[in-house]
């Protein structure tokens, strides 16, 4: 690898990991949001 | 929504910032083009460190205070603290295998502190996740939390005379570029790297709180719910740990 | 000063009441011992034959050693308390959680102890290296590593006690906080072994001396959140 394949290997992961945290992250609250909702409404 | 707004001029800045670090500042004379690596990895050394740093705090206020949200915030600082670690751990080694010719190098205390903090804050993770009853959890996490933070400052300390008794050629680190004599853009990217980095931080915490404050109602929901049963006579004991 | 003398006291017993226990039972010394020469001789196999190879890295292999045996040697010393739910018992007495702390530290450290100094011996013998002529460097080393090592363990076997898991938690939860002692050890017993040429050995026996003093007043400070559990 060049230099350059250790800078892209670098920012790819991190600018992509916090992209994937942050949608991970999105998605659980959404459904946990939406368990409590069910709950209400049972209740 | 404010925080879906600070969730965008984080993307912004974050986009804006790597562009920056990436196309306008120059290669560094030494180091080439992998010093530019040194700026998200600088930045998220930091923000672990501050998440760390919250989870500590967090886990002495829920034992004084005694109130959950505590708890929550507690948690938050873990996982993500845990993922900031990883990327400056990750950072570090695609900076060491061009710089320094391996991808890790045991003289380097940044670094070897640095995964023991992984170390250190997956365990607490994975110990969270053995207890069910909040409160409890909340109380031996804590407790687990205070002295994995303690233990931190003694691994620096420990780790900078290991290297510095070994007397050999001081290597190079990835941020020796903020000595004061380093020009200013690239202290001024470094800056700015942090910054965008610190609103992404932010906006991640708030939505971790949230989802762990969520988290926390529905098992008190559950809990409420088991006690009903209790009371109706539909199950026999009441299981609350 | 009275209170302190009371607390004293109680820790003496409850270290007093495991040591009767364990001569009884012999349940952590003989095999954690046993373990810890088998680790040794694992060891030889691993980084044999070269004698010269094994005599540097014999610190290393000492303190490693001693650290996997603790592990189970402190996972076991608190097995004792949750078989027939002796430390629930324990909790109901109005006793200060610190002496409590101690009191089971000062089991731990009993253990530790009898396991740094056979090890020791075991290391002198197995890889070649002249532990008699640096005895007094080495045996402070022994010791304070051995403080350590039961401050930490005594605090997170409590931790772990009733958790599922608990096998793999106590190491994971253990071992990391573990390093820096492991680190000034081994670099400790490598400068006394050598005779000290940097002058380097006291420093790090002050950062045993300050991990010890730390992890102690961390462990008995927050045991007692353990044990309103």
């Amino acid at each position: 690898m060049t230099d350059a394949g250790f800078v892209v290997a670098a920012y790819a992961v991190i600018m992509g990991g916090l992209g994937l945290y942050t949608l991970t992250l999105w998605r659980r609250l959404v459904s946990a949001r939406r368990e409590l909702d069910r709950d209400d409404e049972v209740r | 929504m404010k925080t879906r707004i600070l969730g965008f001029v984080a993307l912004a800045a974050v986009a804006a910032m790597t562009a920056i670090a990436l196309f306008v500042v120059p290669a560094d004379l030494n180091q080439g083009d992998a010093q530019r690596i040194m700026y998200p990895h600088v930045a998220s050394a930091w923000l672990a460190y501050l998440s760390f740093g919250v989870t500590a705090v967090s886990g002495i206020l829920w034992l004084w205070k005694r109130d959950l949200r505590w708890d929550a915030l507690a948690v938050s600082g873990a996982e993500i603290g845990v993922m900031f670690t990883a990327f400056a751990i990750w950072g570090g080694m695609m900076w060491g295998r061009p710089v320094w010719g391996v991808y890790w190098q045991w003289e380097d205390p940044r670094l070897t502190t640095t995964a023991l903090l992984l170390a250190l804050y997956v365990g607490y993770l994975l110990f969270r996740r053995l207890t069910d009853d909040p409160e409890r959890r909340a109380t031996r996490a804590a407790i687990v939390g205070i002295v994995a933070a303690v233990d931190i400052p003694i691994v620096h300390f420990s780790v900078e005379w290991w290297r510095g008794l070994h007397q050999t050629a001081t290597i190079a680190s990835p941020d020796r570029v903020l000595n004061p004599a380093a020009p200013m853009i690239f202290v001024g990217t470094l800056l700015g790297m942090l910054g965008a980095f610190t609103l992404a931080w932010g906006y991640l915490m708030i939505r971790r709180y949230q989802l762990a404050r969520a988290e926390l109602a529905r098992e008190e929901a559950v809990r409420i719910g088991r006690l009903e049963a209790v009371r109706r006579g539909v199950v026999r004991s009441e299981a609350t740990r | 000063m009275s209170a302190l003398r009371a607390e004293a006291r109680t820790a003496l017993a409850i270290a007093r009441k495991d040591a009767v226990a364990e001569l009884r039972g012999r349940h952590a010394t003989v095999s954690t011992l046993f373990f810890s020469a088998v680790v040794l001789l694992l060891f030889g196999f691993a980084l044999g034959p070269d004698s010269a190879r094994l005599a540097a890295a014999a610190p290393g292999l000492l303190w490693l050693a001693v650290v996997f045996a603790g592990l189970l040697a402190v996972n076991r010393l608190h097995l004792l308390e949750t078989d027939d739910g002796a430390l629930e018992q324990l909790a109901l007495y109005p006793v200060s959680r610190r002496a409590i702390y101690a009191g089971k530290a000062l089991g731990g450290l009993a253990v530790m102890l009898v396991l740094g100094l056979v090890v020791l011996g075991a290391v002198g013998i197995l890889f070649a290296v002249d532990v008699a002529s640096a005895w007094l460097p080495l045996l402070a080393t022994v010791v304070l590593g051995a403080v350590g090592i039961a401050a930490v363990g005594t605090f997170y076997a409590g931790v772990t006690v009733r958790l599922r898991a608990r096998e793999v938690m106590l190491p994971l939860l253990m071992l990391p906080v573990l390093a820096p002692l492991l680190l000034a050890a081994v670099k400790a017993t490598a400068a006394a072994l050598a005779g000290d040429p940097f002058g380097e050995l006291g420093a790090w026996l002050q950062l045993l001396v300050a991990f010890d003093v730390i992890m102690i007043v961390a462990g008995a400070a927050t045991y007692g959140y353990l044990l309103e559990d």
